[in-house]
């Protein structure tokens, strides 16, 4: 009992110091601002665009009436979607490689407390982050969906940011990974874009293969799985296929640290 | 308190320490002296539970630091070579930080961290981000993170690098402070270090220990040898005839000239025996007319032992090795030595 209790003031502790770098953080500031005005400028044009929503409602035979809300939270969280994983490398890039040049490492891997712990901290802390860029587009989202008549199903919302929120917590845990092997923050950043660029397309990859295998790899994808969440299915399939990358994102790290201070040179 | 035996570390092929023993008793601060690169971060590092040794044993509070890694982090204050800091928190900030993941009950981390402030005067910077620190600031919150959970052990890795003589005075005043209550050991290359701080200094070379003894003791292995500096003024082969034909001469040797002049010479004299040749060299140079403008007497230092156990050859064979030439920080001063060359695991970046 009281073990559990200094593990849990443990992540907490390192959850806040790993929050408070990131709102002390230029570059955070940096990655946010670019997130918005890109996010920003990608719901604008699926709206008002000359291909946009508005135009297509337009046009449309309206013997079939098109659902408008749903529509554009469909689309629009896809293209969020797409924008994470160009911006998630970068939240993940520094999380070890900065302790590892301030020499923190060092500290951390001689206090009493365990390699998984300052993982998951630190996961958390990075996964809030992340969670507070996407508050201030739900304003936007609400803007366009509130003057729905019949109102807006709110599950679906729910349901569609739950989904962004797991994917990114996926992809930072095993960016987290990536940036406990290496010290370049660069190199971090480009080898976990490479991993979720796989990871986002291996459906069509998987297409080609024939029989079970490429089954099996379809299910790996992260898209697929997304594209489930921001139709508004609860798909339980996709809720594990998330946590399993986030947990062995987690248990990679913890991995690695150790052994990285088994085979120092 | 602490116990190593027969600890061995190897880097693939390269052997960082080998075979390392030492104890330190409850309350005792031992130095850690010994060239860089000789395996003192290291030892360090294994001793903290950072690095797993090889081979061999570390007991600290009676805790194997490998096998019980846990409880020997709760008993120990680690201070790396580079001082782990977080460059965008506050120095108040930062070892609040680090009374949370040492475990520190939340009732006592505010009295804790004003104390540790305030043993490495860092009140005045309590608000300042770490970044905007200088080198010396940085160590002393490097310090003050050592010991803000007020460990039984802690482990210094070269606590004074980069700062000033008025701080290094400072820091060794705060490590005497620290002893009694706590135990230490602390690495160093600057020998000064030692003599003051140490109850007891180990001596480590290419990763062997060589010698560990008081800061008395190990003085007293060589001051039988006594010497004396002596500057002459005539035919230098003369002056050498002549003071090696002394009895109570061992051995003469040139020293550099320094810019005296030409007719102007230096020498180094070891004394054969116990009996102090000083009377009989001036003698012996004034009879022969020679001038003679210095005769200076030198006993072995604390350098000197370091020398000899750290340097292959005994420095008697090198002209390069008179006691005044050497400077408190040898080992950069001696660098074209070969015991600090080769030596494995420049672990220091």
């Amino acid at each position: 009992m009281n073990s559990i209790i200094t593990i849990i003031a443990n992540i907490l502790a390192i959850y806040r110091r790993e929050l408070q770098s990131y709102f002390a953080s230029p570059l955070a500031y940096g990655i946010a601002t670019i997130f918005w005005l890109l996010a920003g400028f990608l719901l604008v044009i699926l709206v008002f665009g000359p291909q946009g929503l508005l135009t297509q409602s337009a046009f449309t035979d309206q013997a079939v009436p098109l659902d408008l809300p749903y529509e554009f939270i469909q689309f629009y969280l896809g293209l969020l979607g797409s924008l994470a994983m160009f911006i998630l490398p970068a939240l993940s890039m520094g999380l070890y490689t900065d302790e590892r040049k301030q020499g923190t490492l060092e500290l951390l891997a001689t206090s009493p407390i365990t390699n998984w712990a300052v993982a998951l901290g630190k996961l958390l802390g990075v996964v809030t982050f992340f969670f507070t860029m996407v508050l201030p587009l739900l304003v936007l989202e609400a803007a366009v969906v509130g003057s729905s008549d019949p109102p807006f199903n709110l599950q679906l919302l729910f349901l569609g940011h739950l989904g962004l929120i797991l994917l990114a917590a996926a992809v930072l845990s095993l960016g987290m990974f990536i940036s406990s092997l290496t010290e370049s923050s660069v190199l971090a950043a480009i080898l976990t874009f490479s991993l979720v660029l796989v990871l986002f397309v291996i459906e069509g990859i998987a297409g080609g293969l024939p029989g079970p295998l490429g089954v099996a790899i379809a299910h790996l994808s992260l898209l697929k799985h997304y594209s489930d969440f921001t139709q508004g299915v609860l798909d339980v399939s996709g809720l594990v296929l998330f946590l399993s990358y986030t947990v062995l994102g987690l248990f990679l790290t913890a991995q690695s640290i150790e052994a990285f201070r088994f085979q120092r040179n | 308190m602490i116990e190593v035996e027969q600890l061995s570390k190897a880097y693939g092929s390269t052997v960082a320490i080998s075979n390392v023993s030492f104890k330190v008793e409850p309350g005792e601060i031992l130095g850690f002296l010994g060239p860089n690169g000789a395996g003192k971060t290291t030892t360090m590092r294994i001793l903290a539970g950072y690095l797993p040794a090889t081979s061999g044993t570390a007991h600290i509070a009676s805790h194997e630091v490998h096998r019980n890694s846990m409880a020997v982090r709760q008993n120990i204050g680690y201070l790396p070579e580079t001082p782990p800091l977080y460059m965008d928190m506050t120095v108040e900030a930062f070892l609040y930080f680090v009374a949370r993941i040492k475990g520190l009950p939340i009732g006592d981390r505010t009295q804790r961290v004003e104390s540790a402030m305030e043993r490495c005067n860092l009140i005045e910077k309590r608000r300042v981000l770490i970044r905007k620190l200088s080198k010396g600031f940085r160590q002393r919150v490097g310090i003050a993170q050592a010991i803000v959970h007020d460990p039984p052990v802690i482990i210094l890795d070269e606590p004074t690098v980069g700062l000033d003589p008025k701080q290094i005075i400072d820091v060794r005043n705060l490590i005497k402070s620290l002893a009694g209550q706590h135990t230490i050991i602390l690495s160093t290359h600057i020998l000064p270090e030692v003599s003051m701080t140490c109850d007891r200094i180990a001596i480590i070379n290419q990763g062997q220990i060589v010698a560990t003894d008081t800061p008395e003791n190990l003085t007293a292995r060589l001051a039988g040898q006594l010497g004396y500096a002596i500057e002459v003024a005539g035919d230098p082969e003369q002056a050498r005839a002549v003071l090696s034909q002394l009895t109570q001469v061992d051995s003469v040797k040139s020293l550099p000239n320094d810019g005296l002049g030409d007719n102007h010479h230096r020498f180094q004299v070891a004394a054969a025996t116990e009996e102090d040749p000083g009377s009989a060299i001036a003698n012996a140079i004034t009879t022969a007319n020679l001038g003679l403008y210095e005769l200076s007497r030198n006993r072995a230092s604390l350098e000197d032992v370091f020398i000899n156990l750290t340097t292959e050859e005994p420095t008697v064979a090198g002209t390069d090795s008179s006691p005044d030439e050497v400077t408190s920080t040898l080992p950069e001063a001696r660098s074209d030595r070969p015991a600090t060359q080769d030596t494995p695991s420049e672990l220091d970046e």
